[in-house]
């Protein structure tokens, strides 16, 4: 029975949708993705505010911001990645191995060239990622979850497994050089302002969007797909060496287990801000709005005193609900 | 057989009517399966064929008229009723699991098993002996997707059966078959036969009709236009029956007046691909219009997809403007081809995206320009330009609106302005109005004329013998892979065409 049923249904809609003349069928709108993220937000807000007094400060809200940003660094490029329909799960531990190379080299090398190798090694990283992706043809998932694994090996190989400590790196993750703001709240911005530039005004961003939505038409309009998901994965290598640093820097120490998890935050945070898994669609506002509902949840059970397990549970509920609304967002927005 | 009418037919479906959407579908028609007899249901592309059957699977709902099975009557049924009352469909497109094996495969869905464990050695043991009833020498063990395309369709037709069917329906069964395989699927459908097996047998190739059917019923715009013996209805009135008043060819353009000093747009010479096409010949002038005909697998989709570079050829020659043909997408679109593919959902539209970044889109490819920044007031400039000259019909918001939400003529016209406006010189044009309304229809084909006129030099696949009729200049028919005959401008007519693709 199964069999027949699934030769029929696409049959069915597609000669109703060719019957119908296309007055009948209605402006059907899709739904507001950000209105409904930032009522989510606004909730969550107030909800901590009343019940927590030290939420709502200048203070406590730059505190949220400055520890979303290392996760927020790399889940702008893992949204062109999750627009193109990839995904980069080795984000986490490139991110701590270029960091345990940057600390490791700083002695000996002096920290300007131990940054500017580990910033190369994020980029190589990103080189590696896409070359397997688009020339050897491998599923993104499979190349960077087995990325994900042999990163963090090299990174514990690199100083033994054990945390390495560095003298006088302070500028990536603790200055204030700007009106009081952290350096890696700046970056951060700074991130999203390009991001959001690259895929609203630039001609690589519409490539990224027409490669997720349909990679057979993309290649039959002439768009280059493997150079631009390449680019992309080149970007999201230096991001995480980029947000390595900044930990290391925050830290004063390079660890192996610097970012650990991470890559479980990015994707659930783009995936929140409404991007498709299986590509064409999210926006760098939805990924930002994404990040601060994560963000705001944690800080949130933190002053009301809840266990730190829990927020665990809560960040992995979260991302369940995420995809799922993924999935019901892309059944209810189909028409074809 | 004997003569008592009734008790014979295994199923028999009156007066049945059905519409979608306001249009009417199928306007009270009859159809009675025999036991041991195959009924062919014949009809062109839209006469309702699908529907009917569709009916009788319990996948639609009929609107009026009833259906009986045995000595049971129905007004409509579901798909979970239709497959216990034996009705068993088999479709053009093999729906096997192919990394499982043949034995797996006949019983998908009902593995024979015990307390939850599967018995295979009952299974395989019970696999073999369907499949010697059958007479069929298939490895039981192998993975079905290592088969040839018509073993794993007697397969299909081997699980169809292997529980109780009384009526097999074969929709259009040899669409994806070569022609020894479908010689092996008639002698199957003859021993089925000679089993006392029902069929209905669905098909638009007239030559197949004699070879397997025993009765024949044509079907043309939703009603039963003639019924009778296949071996005595002659193929001239079956013809007729199929394509009715259309028969005139009425709509033919004004043919284009071509320089002769002109050097062809696409030209093939002896021009071969394995195990797609063989020796073809064809040449296309600036403001031309030709059109390749044939029906579903007769090569004409590789043909044309090779002059925009997607087919490799292995032998002859292929000249495109007079040089080598592009070896990508890309590079055919920089020297100013464009292609619009036959499959408008999976190969062409960016579905989620709105209707002018659609139609923009080869200019974000880099080869026509446009290589850092978005221009958007040039994106709706255009999409106002080609809204007004090709009629596509949008909301006020238009260029913003997905393009999802248009209809199929209009997605359709979107997708050729997408050539239009990048300037192409050569169209490649593929099904052009697959699943696309009649008036849009009408209008899609005087964007073609006009195109031609204007000098571009056009080459359509089709397997709609009026879309030729209507649109071209000159034809070029195949069938099989090769090239049976190139109809000039005043040979082209439905009839011609008919004939040379085989049915």
């Amino acid at each position: 029975m199964n069999n027949i049923e699934q030769g029929v249904v696409p049959a069915i809609k597609d000669e109703v949708t060719v019957a119908l003349p296309a007055s009948s069928k209605g402006p059907r709108r899709q739904l507001p993705e950000a209105l409904a993220l930032i009522i989510v937000l606004g909730a969550m807000i107030i909800f901590f505010t009343v019940t927590s007094p030290v939420f709502f400060t200048a203070n406590n809200m730059l505190n949220m911001l400055t520890s979303i940003a290392v996760i927020g660094i790399m889940a702008v490029p893992g949204t062109i990645l999750l627009v193109a329909g990839q995904v980069d799960l080795s984000v986490a531990s490139a991110a701590a191995m270029c960091g345990m190379v940057t600390a490791t080299l700083a002695e000996n090398l002096g920290l300007g060239t131990a940054i500017f190798v580990g910033l190369a090694v994020g980029l190589l990283v990103g080189v590696i990622n896409g070359f397997l992706v688009t020339v050897v043809g491998v599923n993104s998932l499979i190349v960077t979850l087995g990325g994900l694994a042999t990163f963090f090996g090299i990174g514990q190989l690199i100083g033994g497994g054990q945390t390495v400590l560095v003298q006088g790196f302070r500028f990536l993750g603790t200055s204030r050089p700007f009106l009081n703001i952290p350096m890696p709240v700046i970056i951060f911005v700074l991130a999203l302002i390009a991001g959001f530039i690259v895929l609203k005004y630039t001609v690589f961003g519409r490539q990224v969007y027409a490669i997720g939505a349909n990679p057979v038409a993309a290649r039959l309009v002439g768009i280059p797909s493997h150079r631009v998901i390449f680019i992309a994965f080149a970007l999201s290598g230096m991001a995480a060496a980029l947000a390595g640093l900044i930990l290391v820097s925050q830290l004063g120490a390079a660890s192996p287990n610097n970012a650990r998890g991470y890559e479980l935050l990015v994707v659930t945070a783009i995936v929140l801000g409404g991007a498709s898994l299986s590509g064409g669609r999210g926006t760098i506002i939805g990924t930002f709005l994404g990040l601060m509902i994560i963000q705001v949840l944690g800080t949130g059970l933190t002053l009301l005193n809840v266990q730190s397990f829990w927020q665990n549970v809560a960040t992995g509920v979260l991302l369940i609900i995420a995809v799922s609304s993924d999935r019901l967002r892309e059944r209810f927005s189909s028409t074809g | 057989m004997e003569n008592s009418p009734r008790s014979k037919h295994v199923l028999s479906v009156r007066g049945i009517k059905k519409s979608f959407g306001g249009v009417k579908v199928l306007h009270g028609v009859d159809l009675n399966a025999t036991a041991g007899r195959v009924v062919a249901l014949l009809g062109e592309n839209g006469a309702g064929k699908s529907t009917l059957v569709k009916i009788i699977s319990g996948d639609y709902e009929p609107d009026a008229g009833e259906i009986t099975i045995g000595s049971q009557t129905f007004s409509k049924l579901s798909p979970i009723s239709a497959a216990d009352l034996g009705i068993r469909m088999i479709y053009q497109e093999i729906n096997d699991a192919g990394t499982l094996s043949v034995a797996e495969n006949i019983f998908l869905g009902r593995l024979v098993s015990k307390n939850g464990f599967v018995q295979w050695r009952k299974m395989r043991q019970e696999a073999k002996r369907i499949l010697e009833e059958l007479e069929v020498d298939i490895d039981i063990n192998a993975r079905t997707s290592s088969l040839r395309v018509g073993e794993r369709q007697v397969i299909e037709i081997a699980r169809a059966l292997s529980d109780s069917a009384s009526l097999l329906v074969l929709d259009e069964p040899t669409a994806a078959l070569s022609g020894d395989e479908v010689d092996r699927l008639f002698e199957f459908i003859d021993r089925l036969r000679e089993k006392g097996t029902a069929m209905i047998y669905i098909t638009h190739r007239l030559d197949e009709l004699r070879r397997v059917a025993d009765d024949v019923v044509v079907l043309r715009d939703g009603n039963l236009v003639l019924q009778g013996n296949a071996k005595e209805i002659d193929r001239s009135e079956l013809v007729e029956a199929m394509v009715g008043s259309k028969i005139d060819d009425g709509g033919r353009p004004a043919q284009n007046k071509r320089n002769l000093n002109d050097e062809p747009v696409i030209s093939m010479c002896d021009l071969s691909t394995l195990g797609a096409f063989e020796n073809v010949n064809l040449s296309v002038f600036p403001g031309e219009v030709v059109a390749l005909y044939g029906k579903v697998g007769s090569g004409i989709s590789e043909v044309a997809e090779a002059a925009f570079g997607l087919q490799r050829a292995s032998s002859g020659e292929l000249k495109i403007q007079g040089k080598a043909p592009a070896k990508s997408p890309r590079e055919a679109i920089s020297k100013g081809v464009g292609l619009l593919p036959a499959d408008r959902k999976r190969e062409a539209a960016f579905l989620g995206l709105s209707s002018g970044k659609n139609l923009v889109a080869p200019f974000w490819s880099g080869v026509l320009g446009g290589t850092l920044w978005v221009n958007a007031k040039k994106e709706r400039a255009s999409f106002e330009k080609w809204r007004e000259a090709l009629r596509i019909r949008v909301s006020p918001s238009g260029a913003e609106q997905s393009i999802s939400l248009l209809s199929g003529g209009n997605q359709q016209k979107v997708l050729l302005a997408r050539w239009l406006n990048a300037g192409s010189q050569v169209l490649v044009l593929l099904e052009p109005t697959r699943g696309v309304d009649v008036g849009a229809r009408q209008e899609i084909y005087s964007v073609i004329r006009e195109l031609a006129n204007s000098g571009v030099g056009i080459l359509i696949s089709t397997s709609d013998y009026e879309e030729v009729v209507q649109v071209a200049d000159r034809a070029v028919v195949m069938s099989g892979g090769r090239m049976t005959r190139n109809l000039a401008y005043d040979e082209v007519s439905v009839l011609a065409l008919t004939d040379a693709s085989g049915g």
